[in-house]
């Protein structure tokens, strides 16, 4: 290096070399020089200087500390054991067990995106049908922001009428009599609470414990806790009845700040069940195959060069879209289920529909996977149109889910699935005891955003049937008895499926992340069996 | 080094001033002591500054010995000329500091034992500090010398105390031990779970199983005692025992037994969060409609300790209203080690031949828990007999779609520890199910798609465990189950 900058002519020029090279001989060789130098030394010296000794007592003192939370330790912040989720690489998806035994090994979550009315499905008042028309009491108003009512509105009663339904004696109105088959097996909670009153950030909240984006869904969560059985398929699959993608977007089913391959999956119902799944024109399985030997060959030379792992999860992921081929196609073929089955959904092979998505949830559920999602829309009852009208388009919604969930169910309870397959339903939060007439006197009627109560209704995996928690006031607009917190819904959903909430953690930007936030998180004990 | 009182008050007379001064706070605190009650806001106000001021004095106190020690050293003698100007300023500061916490103790409605400690305390502090001002004079000996630094020492000791006191007032009492890192806890022998260390004073055991033991004294213990029990006791009222509730506070009786709405407890807990006279006050846990119900026909009923649950009328009884808090469990895999080791062997070579299939119930379990019909077909009546070794283990076999037929009966009927058995769509038939009448802890059995018929019935029935029969696409019909009991187990 020295005899290098002999070469350069630039050497003597350069004023820091020059520098250096002074700076070293003055300090070893002569003692009274280094003294002088010292003497020379100005605070614009200093000011250059001292920087990087700053920078180098942070990194001394913070490394250790920066190190822990970016490397699994095997203690969290707590002195607590952490639970260990490292995996082979190449099987990212392997099945780890749960921190305890689980009542429910998997999950069905049926999203009603748009947030159905509790009012009219569940949650019955008599009393706002006494006041319907009346002017709504100030005191509900105060303080309240909402989406759409402006003004001091009117009561709204139910539009449709009740009865108690089942051994248990739950209300239920009558567009569901397909589930009210199942109330016994029903678990409501009818005082679901949340703090967003739009759209996509209480998806956000409900799907993935935060209104803001870049956080990981449920399915995330519990397929980077538990992998999934069945390596032929995703562990995370989502299903969309067609039509509109909810609000919230795919987020909704993304992994967040956890390993992408954790995300979920989106399926279709026509064509390729996964995009791009199956082989192009003229290309054979076994050309395939040779292809894939070849780029595999390649990434494990990669691999072995660079040591990265995540060239070792990309081959697993070809891997496993190989295996896919034969058996996600398989799978999502509702074809090969008989007439009476089909009937009994109301699927139609081929269409985009909540229908056929609820018989290919089953199917997957039957094959081991971990999280299946659906997604319904339409549900966002404001009465502005038809088709989003209680007294119109909220009875189509019901009658495209009545059937098939009461059928899944009825599947479920048949092959004996119920016992460890958790079902949730809900949307993202409720609807107002008031009536929305945003067109003044047009004939359809409507509900705004309530994010101050909601019902949801969850089935198998643990939880109580033919049983209700949590309660409204009477005009069902504000929770009175019990109040369940989206992050205590994960909570429970977690529990149930093996975990202590805080402990099925990730560390990121110095946190261990976990899907019930920061904030504390009860599990409803109440509601489980 | 004769120290005589005469010698004391010629030498330097504002010494003795400081000491009148340091008694003169002494018989404040003795003559009125914080009890509980609050009085003048202007005082309260001016205590609030006890905690801005206090850890000026601290400051200086502990500084004191470290200018002393650093002093001795050659190149910094002149430190020690500032020492008695430290000491002298710790001691007024300490004496100010400290009437500004009498003035917060003695008008925020303060009392009990802790903050009785930490305000002597802090006296004892201030006099500990006069006599090392005193004895500096006379550390020119060797004697006066080790006599000064005792004295120093216990100077610190006393603020260090004191400041604990004080931090357990402002943090709560366990505020070190709480968040001290678990090796150091069991190195100082501390356990954080004590219950005594939160339960306080209090040593009157309750009967559980009267109304009040079971019902009201919960909803007490949860709501009020963090300013109503043993170390808190606003409004001079506590409500951690019986007789004490029934006491009453500095406005009188809370309660008026039978009389609910004339009840000052009860009036407290209806008012609306905003109202100042309200209890909880706001920024507390309001109590639940079915607590103040509860609360309600406990007094009507007459507010007795010793009436049994049953004997107050109209209560709430739903019993969604008793929170069921689910404790998590600890994570600790080693739990698991120990039960593992029989077979861990076994299922590690299982788990490499058969991957996905078998796995442990939990992380903290020993049980495992197999999955065939993952393989399906391929999955037959050979490769179960490799699973011998871990038969006893396992607590859920699932076998659907499997080639498992009857010969496997005898391997199953071998898992005594099976709770849960899934055969559907397989080829056993009522003679394999009739060989597993001794699985006792087996609670769901799922036959579905299977050749069996009503004639097995009759040993499933006698199963003690047995929750769940699936029977769909047999030859059982519905009108099969001949007693009420059966016909709730099957499901088709």
């Amino acid at each position: 290096m020295r005899d290098h900058d002999h070469d350069d002519p630039k050497a003597y020029c350069d004023p820091h070399i020059a520098d250096e090279q002074e700076r070293t001989a003055l300090t070893t060789m002569f003692p009274a020089e280094k003294f002088a130098y010292l003497q020379a030394q100005t605070r614009r010296h200093f000011l250059r200087n001292f920087t990087a000794g700053v920078g180098t007592i942070f990194l001394g003192a913070s490394l250790p500390e920066l190190c822990r939370s970016v490397h699994a330790a095997d203690r969290s912040i707590d002195g607590n054991l952490r639970i260990d989720f490292a995996r082979d690489p190449s099987h990212p998806l392997s099945v780890l067990p749960p921190q305890f035994a689980p009542t429910a090994k998997r999950v069905i979550y049926l999203h009603m995106a748009g947030a159905p009315s509790q009012l009219e499905l569940f949650d019955y008042k008599p009393d706002l049908a006494h006041l319907d028309g009346k002017d709504c009491p100030q005191s509900f108003l105060a303080g309240k922001r909402f989406a759409f009512i402006t003004g001091v509105p009117k009561l709204l009663g139910p539009q449709y009428p009740f009865h108690r339904a089942g051994q248990s004696g739950q209300w239920i109105s009558d567009r569901l009599p397909h589930l009210e088959k199942h109330v016994d097996d029903l678990c409501f909670i009818k005082s679901m609470k949340t703090d967003q009153f739009n759209h996509a950030p209480a998806q956000l909240l409900v799907q993935t414990g935060n209104a803001r984006l870049g956080y990981a869904s449920i399915g995330s969560w519990v397929t980077y806790g538990l992998g999934t059985e069945n390596q032929n398929l995703p562990g995370f699959i989502v299903l969309i009845s067609g039509g509109n993608m909810p609000d919230g977007g795919k987020q909704l089913w993304g992994s967040g700040f956890l390993p992408s391959v954790y995300q979920g999956v989106q399926c279709q119902s026509h064509g390729d069940p996964v995009l791009y799944l199956k082989n192009p024109e003229g290309v054979s399985r076994q050309a395939r195959r040779s292809m894939l030997d070849v780029v595999d060959e390649i990434n494990r030379q990669e691999h072995k060069e660079f040591g990265d792992p995540e060239t070792v999860s990309r081959i697993a992921q070809y891997e496993m879209a190989f295996r896919m081929q034969m058996e996600a196609t398989d799978t999502m073929d509702i074809h090969k289920e008989s007439a009476a089955t089909l009937a009994a959904y109301g699927a139609r092979p081929g269409e985009a529909s909540f229908a056929n998505n609820c018989l290919v949830a089953r199917r997957l559920a039957e094959r081991g996977v971990r999280f299946i999602q659906l997604y319904h829309w339409g549900w966002d009852s404001h009465g502005a149109a038809a088709k989003e009208a209680l007294n119109l388009g909220f009875q189509d919604r019901c009658r495209e889910t009545d059937q098939p969930i009461g059928a899944l169910l009825d599947d479920l309870k048949q092959r004996g699935m119920l016992e460890d397959t958790l079902v949730v339903w809900g949307g993202e939060f409720g609807r107002t005891s008031m009536k929305e007439n945003r067109n003044g006197g047009s004939p359809f009627v409507g509900r705004d955003h309530n994010p101050g109560a909601f019902t949801i209704w969850m089935a198998g995996g643990g939880v109580k049937s033919g049983y209700t928690h949590g309660e409204t006031d009477a005009m069902g607009y504000e929770i009175v008895k019990d109040p369940v917190e989206v992050r205590d819904l994960h909570a429970t959903m977690l529990y149930a499926l093996g975990f202590d909430h805080r402990k099925l953690n990730y560390p990121y930007q110095g946190l261990e992340q976990k899907l019930t936030t920061v904030n504390p998180a009860r599990v409803v004990g109440e509601v489980l069996a | 080094m004769a120290l005589s009182l005469r010698q004391l008050i010629s030498a330097r007379r504002h010494r003795l001033v400081v000491l009148v001064a340091i008694l003169a706070l002494a018989f404040l605190f003795l003559a009125s002591p914080p009890d509980g009650q609050e009085r003048s806001s202007w005082l309260l106000f001016a205590g609030k500054f006890h905690l801005l001021t206090i850890h000026f004095p601290i400051a200086l106190l502990y500084v004191v010995p470290l200018l002393e020690l650093i002093g001795r050293h050659k190149r910094f003698p002149h430190l020690r000329a500032s020492v008695e100007f430290m000491l002298m300023l710790g001691l007024l500061a300490s004496m100010f500091a400290a009437s500004l916490g009498w003035a917060l103790a003695r008008n925020g409605g303060y009392s009990g034992r802790i903050v009785t400690q930490h305000m002597w305390g802090g006296l004892l502090t201030a006099l500990a500090c006069w006599l090392c001002w005193i004895l500096r004079d006379h550390a020119t000996t060797r004697r006066g010398n080790i006599v000064y630094w005792a004295a120093l020492a216990i100077t610190v000791a006393l603020v260090s105390w004191t400041g604990y006191r004080g931090g357990q007032l402002t943090q709560g009492e366990n505020h070190l031990t709480d968040g001290m890192p678990t090796p150091l806890q069991t190195l100082l022998g501390i356990s954080t779970d004590d219950s005594a260390a939160t339960g306080g004073t209090t040593l009157t055991v309750i009967d559980r199983n009267t109304f009040y033991g079971a019902r009201i004294e919960p909803i007490f213990a949860k709501n009020c005692y963090s300013c109503h029990g043993p170390n808190k006791q606003r409004g001079q009222l506590r409500l951690d025992s019986y007789k004490a509730i029934l006491r009453g506070g500095k406005h009188g009786v809370v309660i008026q037994p039978g009389n609910s709405t004339g009840s000052e407890l009860f009036h407290r807990i209806n008012l609306p969060q905003t109202d100042d006279n309200a209890m909880p006050p706001s920024g507390k846990r309001r109590l639940t409609p079915d607590e103040i119900e509860t609360i309600e026909a406990w007094i009507k009923a007459g507010a007795s300790e010793t009436s049994p649950l049953n004997a107050v009328q109209g209560a709430p009884t739903n019993v969604a209203t008793t929170p069921k808090e689910i404790e998590l469990p600890k994570y600790d895999p080693s739990i698991a080690d120990k039960a593992r080791s029989t077979h861990a062997s076994d299922v590690a070579a299982l788990q490499k031949r058969y991957p996905d299939l078998l796995q442990y119930e939990s992380r903290t379990s020993a049980m495992l828990s197999l999955n065939a019909s993952l393989v399906g077909e391929k999955f037959g009546d050979s490769d179960l007999v490799s699973f011998k070794p871990v038969l006893e283990q396992i607590r859920a076999a699932d076998f659907s779609g499997t080639s498992i037929s009857d010969h496997s009966s005898d391997l199953i009927a071998s898992m005594k520890n099976l709770r849960l058995l899934r055969l559907s769509h397989t080829h056993v038939t009522d003679d394999g199910v009739q060989r597993l009448r001794h699985l006792e802890q087996l609670q769901s059995i799922n036959l579905l798609g299977t050749q069996v018929t009503p004639a097995m019935l009759g040993m499933i029935a006698s199963m003690p465990k047995m929750e769940h029969v699936y029977v769909a696409s047999t030859k059982i019909a519905p009108a099969s189950a001949n007693t009420p009991t059966l016909k709730q187990k099957l499901i088709f």
